[in-house]
């Protein structure tokens, strides 16, 4: 089982979304968060003052799929997430040891 | 099998049967008192069995050691899954070493039943010795109630012991038992209203019942030295409170039964089965869940109404806070109220018949941030009937209303008149959100809290430390009318009231009506419908990319001016507040800013966009709407103003100023001037000419008024209309009737070239002294050639002085700038002045620039030294 981990704009979250839906992946957590990579951060000038805000707010989408089904959820969250320029995000993989359902205990890709 | 055994398997059959039964019989009849009552004699029973098998097989003994019922299970309220409190009682230390091995194993065999214990253990000497950091023991023991042993031991405990102790130390007990509640009261944001409440523990619940319970009888206690014979409370509060916990008990015990153990949180399931069974409500008709939830939340606020009336009439239990502002509230304040330990008392209680003696009532409350006294409860409780014969309506209730909103505890006082059923009497548009549970996992609370808790979220802004809400503060503090953003958040979501799926609708819907019944002003109706209309926009542009300038474009443009922008920046930082304590995340409360800033400076660069006589919006079809004879007039008029001029004035303004524009044959220079909420408000219209906005910022200057707002634009025509906002520094207006006139015709005579401005500056000069300056603003000046494809932007910030506007217009002017459109605006000591210029007609160049940033550079300097 792989655990995916997607930061993106926050614009492209409901696009995100329903791509997934789409493929058949229901569950997700969705984090607010705020980063940069290579995009440069915005500063406003208001009445004087700068606003400078170098940790841009984005948004996290984790899920976690089984092995077979990785690769699908990989490609529909590029195609929704992407507009081509700097700032569209990363997606992380990391493998999963266990899954646990904690409403009855169910255990591996049945919990999914 | 040994006795002991056989005795444990019969006890265990018992609780078995006996449970099942009292289940079954509860869910027949839905009476949680029976149910609590039954259960209560069952464990009396295999308690005394046990003590019987255990301790001692006499039935009087042993002596010297006793059993005792204490808490919940001392006042006979044992409910399904419960714990039992237990108390060993010994009459001396030595006592307890005879039967410890007696002890453990009486409680092994109830552990082994399956039934939760929380026994203490004490001799009758450490029951008479009071322990601050555990006045929860020595409140238990005022339930207490004999189930076995030394029952001489239990009447030295009940009728000598306690007594004695609670009189010794009542204040402790009032105090202890006060922060306790407090505290739990402040863990669930002081208020009833929770979407999934808990029975037990959120205001309103058992927990308050007792407590008001306790408060009562330790009041008592320590002044009579004795158990009260009757009721504490005053029967119609005793009727209020006993249906209450009738209520209270059934629900809990549908809730223990319901989830196998001691949990007693509503949730909304919950809430769907109970109002199935009509749990507490067994001769209400069929009920919904949100009605089966207003029920509850009735009892609820009973219940909370009277603990803490209980609280603030008992001075023992007053916060450390309060009793240090004690003698401060007891001044009589007013001619109709007396204040009394914080609470307000009516010198006359027949002053109620008079409606508008019950709004000041409630102003008097906001403003000062007290509370009513039982007996002002009860007389207005009395009161309404009348009342409701004939409300209040109309613009005198809005002058209440709005005064009212805008003190620094209209939260409170809202909330006051909410419990008293006044609110939805004076606002029955608040009637469909009254205690209204929508579902959404976000909401933590009730629609009408939600909306009073949004009030209160922005009158909390001015003492809180946190950087975001500071720099909301200082938004708020600017805005012209905040009573309407006030009534805006009070109003926002009566739609989730209706049925129907889009709230917004609704709530326009019910606002309109509203506004009518109050006779708001067509202008002040229109902001706060937009403020309705448009209170999910600026959270649905988070869910975009907010720094992107065509995002920032469209937003600002679909608000259009900066005054519906900062309104609508602090409703969804008020709306996002009040949803739970976590929603505004620092994420969020960052993500609104930029996107105000964004739009802030988006208006600023853009108010240029002119508009066209013959175009279709909805603004001009209501300007010709009131004038339609005007016909080509009215095209001439309009063209070639900014768009920003049909934004910041109202329809009836712009007719003015046209009526006044069409006077130009009798008069050039025609000006009005009126008195406004905060400001003086001058009108300008005349026809274009150089230096004009310089000449009329001098004659306000050499008046000595300050100038906190200004627009000055311009039509295609050539004709202008200059809008001045100014405070009156030296009140001359203020206490000279005869003095408007004359100001009005200096400014006429200026203009018209008979009058020296000069001289009236140096004489103004000479007879003034300088205000310290408090806060030191830097300088900036910035020029923007991107924003406007027809105008240089020019934006100077500078320290507020007197003047300061006339000498940077004078100077602009006397560099060749025309200044096409002004907006001026003040933020505290800063002054925050944009120009779009054009010099013959084009934008400025570089060095034209360079020129005009250098002289004013040096302007603004002189004028610094000066002062």
């Amino acid at each position: 089982m792989t655990k995916v981990e997607a930061v993106i704009q926050n614009s492209r979250l409901e696009a995100v979304k329903s791509a997934l839906q789409e493929i058949g992946v229901e569950g997700m957590t969705v984090i607010e968060v705020r980063g940069h990579g290579r995009q440069k951060g915005h500063t406003e000038v208001y009445r004087g003052r700068e606003y400078s805000v170098d940790l841009i707010p984005k948004t996290k989408l984790e899920v976690v799929l089984a092995d077979a089904m990785v690769e699908k959820a990989v490609q529909a969250i590029i195609e929704a997430a992407r507009t081509g320029k700097i700032g569209d995000g990363k997606i992380f993989l990391t493998r999963v040891d266990e899954v646990i359902r904690i409403r009855n205990e169910e255990r591996g890709e049945g919990a999914l | 099998m040994t006795a002991a055994s056989s005795l444990i398997i019969e006890l265990r059959s018992s609780i078995a049967e006996e449970s099942a039964r009292i289940e079954r019989e509860y869910a027949a009849t839905g009476d949680g008192k029976a149910a609590v009552a039954e259960r209560t004699r069952l464990i009396d029973e295999i308690l005394r069995r046990l003590w019987l098998d255990l301790v001692s097989a006499d039935e009087a003994g042993p002596h010297g050691f006793a059993l005792v019922a204490t808490g919940g299970f001392g006042r006979g309220w044992l409910f399904p899954y419960s714990d039992i409190d237990l108390l060993f009682l010994y009459a001396d230390r030595g006592g307890e070493t005879g039967y410890k091995d007696a002890i453990r194993q009486f409680s092994q065999e109830l552990w082994d039943l399956k039934l939760k214990l929380s026994p203490a253990s004490r001799t009758l000497a450490e029951c008479d010795r009071f322990d601050a950091n555990n006045t929860e023991f020595t409140i238990s023991l005022l339930d207490c109630r004999f189930l076995a042993g030394d029952r001489e031991l239990f009447v030295r405990l009940h009728d000598k012991l306690i007594p004695k102790l609670v009189m010794r130390e009542s204040k402790a007990l009032l105090q202890g038992l006060a922060e306790v509640t407090r505290e739990r009261h402040g863990k669930f944001g002081q208020t009833v209203f929770h979407l999934e409440p808990n029975l037990k523990e959120t205001p309103g619940g058992l927990r308050d019942y007792n407590v008001a319970c306790w408060l009562a009888l330790i009041s008592s206690m320590g002044k009579l030295g004795d158990w009260p014979d009757a009721s504490l409370l005053r029967p119609p509060v005793r009727k209020q409170m006993d249906a209450a916990l009738e209520f209270l008990m059934a629900a809990r015990c549908f809730l223990h039964f319901r989830h196998g153990r001691d949990d007693n949180s509503l949730s909304w399931e919950a809430q769907d089965e109970a109002a199935a069974r009509k749990i507490g409500a067994a001769d209400a008709a069929d009920v919904s869940a949100a009605d089966w939830m207003r029920i509850y939340f009735r009892h609820a606020r009973a219940v909370q109404r009277t603990v803490m009336q209980l609280l603030e009439e008992t001075p023992e239990a007053w916060s450390t806070l309060r009793r240090q502002f004690q003698g401060w509230k007891s001044r009589p304040s007013s001619s109709d109220f007396s204040v009394v330990d914080g609470l307000i008392f009516l010198k006359q209680s027949s002053s109620l018949q008079d409606s508008e003696m019950l709004l000041r009532l409630f102003h008097f409350m906001a403003h000062h941030g007290l509370k009513l006294s039982a007996t002002t409860e009860h007389h207005i409780e009395q009161a309404l009937p009348a009342l409701a014969v004939t409300p209040p309506r109309g613009a005198e209730l809005w002058l209440y209303l709005q005064e009212t909103l805008l003190q620094p505890h209209a939260a409170d006082a809202l909330r006051a008149m909410h419990s008293l059923r006044l609110l939805t009497l004076l606002l029955p548009e608040l009637k469909p959100i009254d205690s209204l549970v929508v579902r959404d996992f976000y909401h933590r609370f009730t629609v009408d809290e939600h909306s009073i808790l949004a009030i209160e979220s922005l009158h909390r802004l001015n003492q809180s430390q946190s950087e975001w809400d500071q720099r909301y503060a200082e938004l708020l503090g600017e805005l012209e009318d905040p009573e309407l953003l006030y009534l805006a958040l009070l109003l926002h979501d009566t739609g989730k009231g209706v049925p129907g799926s889009n709230h917004v609708e609704g709530s326009l819907e019910i606002a309109g009506r509203c506004l009518d019944r109050l006779d708001v002003e067509p202008g002040e109706r229109a902001a706060v419908l937009f403020l309705i209309a448009n209170h999910l926009e600026l959270s649905a542009q988070l869910r975009r990319d907010i720094f992107n300038p065509e995002t920032v474009a469209a937003f600002a443009e679909k608000i259009g001016t900066p005054e519906r922008l900062k309104m609508l920046c602090l409703l969804t930082y008020a709306d996002i507040k009040a949803v739970n304590p976590e929603a505004l995340t620092p994420w969020k409360a960052e993500n609104v800013w930029q996107l105000y800033i964004g739009a802030a400076n988006y208006l600023n660069r853009s108010a240029d966009q002119r508009v066209h006589g013959d175009a279709s919006d909805e603004k001009l079809a209501r300007l010709r709407s009131l004038a339609p004879v005007t016909g080509a007039k009215f095209k001439d008029f309009v063209e070639g103003f900014p768009q920003r001029y049909l934004l910041v004035h109202s329809a009836e303004e712009v007719m003015q100023h046209m009526t006044m524009a069409e006077e130009f044959g009798h008069d050039p220079v025609r000006v009005d001037l009126k008195r406004g909420r905060h400001w003086y408000e001058l009108a300008l219209v005349t026809k274009d000419r150089p230096s004009l906005f310089a000449t009329l910022t001098g004659v306000l200057a050499a008046w000595g008024m300050n100038i906190v707002k200004a627009n000055a634009f311009s039509n295609q025509g050539g004709i202008v209309v200059d809008t001045i906002y100014f405070t009156d520094r030296f009140r001359t207006l203020e206490l000279n009737m005869s003095e408007w006139q004359r100001f009005k015709q200096s400014i006429t005579g200026v203009l018209a070239g008979s009058a020296d401005l000069e001289r009236m500056l140096r004489d103004r000069q000479r007879s003034e002294k300088h205000a310290r300056v408090k806060v030191v603003v830097e300088t900036r000046i910035d020029f923007d050639d991107e924003s406007s494809s027809t105008s240089t932007l020019l934006q100077v910030i500078a320290q507020d002085r007197p003047r300061l506007l006339h000498r940077i217009s004078s100077c602009l002017s006397q560099h060749g700038c025309n200044i096409e459109i002004a907006l001026i605006d003040t933020e505290g000591q800063m002054a925050i002045d944009t120009f779009y210029l054009t010099s013959g007609g084009k934008k400025l160049g570089a060095e034209h620039q360079k020129k005009v940033g250098k002289a004013l550079g040096e302007e603004l300097k002189s004028l610094e030294i000066s002062q």
